[in-house]
């Protein structure tokens, strides 16, 4: 009771001071309200970090569990929804479901000229861009996407053919979508807003953790359910990226491989899984990333020479991130391959020779699940 | 251990009792802070601990060698200054390995390489010690001042470990001088008058400066400074604006977070910002920016350079001295140097027009509130273009920001009306009076214990849901 009584009517001699005790009282009940009230934000951040240790995610489950009970998280939950934060647990399926739906209500509007929807055969027909009617070239993804991405926006640009717009989100993925929800992103955001002809999207870093369903069931790592769960999440955004008109490509970069301390592995798996699901769709390419960025043997190197025989760091210092040239390295990759689709020949710049890889690095025609040696 | 973190708040709380707890127990406290510091630093990278531990240990036994080397009446002789110097080599060779060693190897590799020799992996990546540059300053200003006879006596080698080591300035200062922080571990601070509206008013609105406010600047700076082309001169420009706002944000939000940890704790620090971009001239900056620093680079390279004594060009060429090797202080790179040439142009064109004003026989005529104005809107535009060369990777990509501003057409969806906002209110928050915060700290402190506790609780969950999700680290940390 005279805790109590100090916290509620304590004044000090002093103004401006509090006793070492009510200090702490006061700090550790701050503490406290803003931990419950933050809980579900927590258990999302928590959710979505590599390599946190599984007790921390743990207590923030448990923590959010009580905030849920007591119904103290609301406040911040419409604090996130008036700042448009995706935190929704939507699967993939479920939005691209959402977004079928939603195009078929339109297509059954009197007037509207009827667009097909099934999975074409052929490939996308893209026009030819000209610095006044470039294409719109979008690229998303985690965190590895900021230096790529930035790389392939200012080289893509500097082609006179392509409009970039480059949209990243640190920390995220396909295995969290409580975090950042991707799919709903793509599909409320970025396809209704940006409309682009090419998507350039690269996830994985982040993905290599279990899987929690809806139900609760965790899925291991890395297990048979969880490859199985992975690849309907990425073949759902695969699809929903697919334009009904059949006039939008989708570059598909798989993971690079991660340096051995990084604590980073299953990059070839999840490379393997992204292969497998664009083999079957013909408006998404698969870029081998993985042959670029390791040796002849398929291992990780931070340096590797480049076509004009420059040693090249390709990776930042913590060996997961990309250096500015190992982004534009990939960035002129993806354009090369996305030349078989369109016409880019009439491009106003060309890499040099120590902005690509050597020309015999090829990439494979079958990626496998698991690479010899890799972590 | 960022400060905004779950992490950070737990390791502080055990601090905070402990530190109460043992406090009329001089020796136990200084050992309970000094492991606690320890493990904060330790947090990054044990590996890291034996160096900063080295650090202390050296300048420590440097100190007592200087004290002892000393004349009577604490003169200095040829030993003790040579001792000094000796100290201050050590220090900076160490600073300067970890700082740039990496940055010459790596420079040589690419130029052996465009010869056509390769060198193999040249991975040597020297992992750059956090808050290097900051402890190293601390130290070598210890043993500098016991050259100088500022103490009468050598420092026990524990008050020594925790000055220099203290986890509140440890990484991204500010800069405390020893005969700032020592004394006041003789002094015994009554736990029952922590000073605690201060503390948490201080702590909130650094949390807010950082999380929210430096967050929200890097989403337009950094897409600005990463790719100019992309983005028209309206864009370009409030981007550099929002990037001097951001390194504002995120830097003095830091200094505001450690000044009130550490208050918390008893421990109070020198101020290291007041308002910087209210500032009428480049030397009313220095005088409000990273003042600790500046002190720092006034005392231990400015004077001893010779200062304002001599002749204008004798001081010209200190001024730009000193600023030049203020900006490689931030790193190995030349877009540091050019920052501070920027500086130091600035405070010498301001010296020539100063005196040359001085000599006019009659006063322009102008409005003062014109003249203030004009003056602001000059130096804070000159402050802005240095923070590009500050900002941009590269000599070529600041240009490249700086070109944009004559040739950048084009539209960009970058500038929003809340961008602006937020700018504009940034800039004119610097000219809030300053008993304004002050009323409000005794208004906090007037509360009761559990309307200070709410209004905490709330600030926090304020901060946390406005702010990104995952907090970058400070920009200074990696200084």
């Amino acid at each position: 009771m005279s805790v109590l009584r100090s916290l509620l009517r304590s004044r000090s001699s002093r103004p401006g001071t509090l006793p070492a005790g009510l200090v702490l009282l006061v700090v550790a009940g701050a503490l406290v309200v803003s931990m419950l009230v933050n809980a579900d934000a927590t258990l999302r951040n928590s959710q979505a970090k590599r390599n946190n240790a599984p007790w921390r995610t743990t207590v923030a489950r448990d923590v959010a569990d009580v905030a849920d009970a007591l119904g103290l998280t609301s406040p911040r939950r419409a604090i996130d929804d008036a700042m448009g934060r995706h935190s929704s647990n939507l699967t993939a399926e479920q939005v691209l479901a959402r977004q079928r739906a939603g195009l078929a209500a339109t297509q059954k509007r009197p007037g509207h000229a009827s667009t097909p929807t099934t999975a074409a055969s052929v490939v996308p027909h893209l026009r030819t861009p000209t610095p006044a009617d470039p294409l719109k070239l979008w690229v998303g993804g985690d965190s590895v996407t900021e230096t790529f991405g930035t790389q392939l926006v200012r080289v893509s640009t500097s082609t006179g053919q392509f409009q970039g717009t480059l949209d990243f989100h640190v920390g995220t993925g396909l295995v969290v979508p409580s975090y950042f929800n991707w799919p709903l992103h793509l599909a409320q955001d970025v396809l209704p807003k940006v409309d682009p002809d090419v998507v350039v999207i690269m996830f994985g870093t982040n993905d290599g953790q279990n899987i929690r369903l809806a139900d609760g069931t965790i899925l291991t790592a890395f297990s048979q359910p969880w490859q199985d769960e992975y690849a309907r999440r990425v073949g759902a955004v695969m699809d929903l990226l697919k334009s009904p008109t059949n006039n939008r490509i989708v570059m598909w970069p798989g993971p690079p491989p991660m340096g051995p301390t990084t604590g980073t592995h299953g990059m070839d798996l999840i490379s393997h899984i992204d292969w497998m699901e664009a083999r079957t769709r013909p408006w998404v390419h698969y870029v081998d990333t993985w042959v670029y960025f390791s040796d002849a043997h398929l291992q990780f190197q931070h340096y590797l020479p480049s076509a004009g025989g420059q040693l090249s760091g390709l990776r930042q210092k913590d060996d997961i991130h990309m250096s500015d040239i190992g982004g534009t390295w990939l960035s002129w990759i993806v354009l090369r391959d996305l030349g078989r689709y369109v016409d880019l020949s009439g491009s106003r710049t060309r890499p040099g020779p120590n902005d690509i890889p050597p020309t015999s690095v090829k990439e494979r025609t079958v990626v496998p699940p698991h690479v010899p040696g890799a972590i | 251990m960022l400060f905004p973190t779950i992490d950070f708040a737990i390791f502080f709380l055990i601090v905070f009792s402990g530190s109460w707890l043992l406090r009329p127990h001089r020796t136990s406290w200084c050992l309970f802070i000094l492991a606690s510091s320890i493990y904060f630093y330790g947090y990054w990278d044990w590996r890291l601990v034996p160096l900063l531990l080295g650090t202390v240990v050296v300048n420590w036994a440097f100190g007592r060698a200087v004290h002892a080397s000393l004349g009577p009446d604490a003169a200095k002789t040829v030993r003790s200054r040579t001792l000094v110097a000796l100290a201050v080599v050590v220090d900076l060779g160490v600073l300067g390995y970890f700082k740039y060693a990496s940055f010459f190897v790596d420079t040589a590799a690419e130029r052996l390489a465009d010869l056509g020799i390769h060198v193999g992996d040249p991975a040597l990546s020297i992992v750059l010690p956090i808050g290097i540059s900051f402890f190293t300053f601390q130290a070598i200003s210890y043993v500098i001042d016991i050259g100088r006879g500022v103490w009468t006596r050598p420092v026990p080698l524990l008050d020594f470990a925790v000055y220099l080591t203290f986890f509140a300035h440890l990484v991204a200062g500010p800069i405390v001088r020893a005969s700032e922080f020592i004394p006041q571990l003789d002094s015994q601070p009554d736990p029952r008058f922590v000073r605690s509206s201060e503390a948490f008013v201080l702590i909130l609105r650094g949390l807010f400066k950082k999380v929210v406010i430096s967050s929200y600047m890097a989403t337009v700076a950094d897409p600005v400074f990463n790719l100019p082309a992309l983005h028209s001169r309206w864009a370009v420009l409030w981007g550099i604006w929002a990037y001097a706002i951001q390194i504002y944000a995120d830097f003095s939000g830091y200094t505001d977070i450690a000044i009130g940890i550490a208050l918390l704790l008893g421990i109070r620090f020198p101020q290291n910002f007041d308002a910087p971009y209210r500032a009428l001239s480049f030397q009313d900056f220095w005088r409000r920016w990273h003042m600790t620093l500046s002190r720092w680079l006034r005392d231990y390279l400015y004077i001893p350079l010779g200062g304002n004594r001599g002749r204008d060009g004798f001081v010209y060429r200190n001024l730009m001295l000193t600023m030049v090797i203020g900006g490689l202080w931030h790193g190995a790179n030349w877009t540091f140097v050019i920052w501070g040439f920027i500086h130091g142009c600035a405070l010498v064109s301001e010296r020539v027009v100063k005196q040359r004003w001085a000599r006019r026989p009659a006063p322009l005529g102008l409005p003062t509130w014109l003249v203030h104005a004009l003056q602001w809107f000059v130096t804070f535009q000159v402050v802005c273009l240095a923070w590009v060369f500050f900002r941009a990777p590269n000599f070529s990509d600041a240009m490249a920001v700086l070109g944009r501003l004559f040739h950048g057409g084009g539209g960009s969806g970058l500038v929003t009306p809340l961008l602006m906002f937020t700018v504009v209110a940034m800039v004119v928050s610097q000219f809030v009076p300053s008993r304004i915060p002050e009323r409000i700290t005794e208004g906090f402190g007037h509360l009761a214990p559990a309307l200070q506790m709410a209004a905490l609780g709330i600030g926090l969950v304020l901060v946390d849901a406005l702010g990104p999700a995952g907090i970058a680290p400070f920009i200074y940390y990696q200084f």
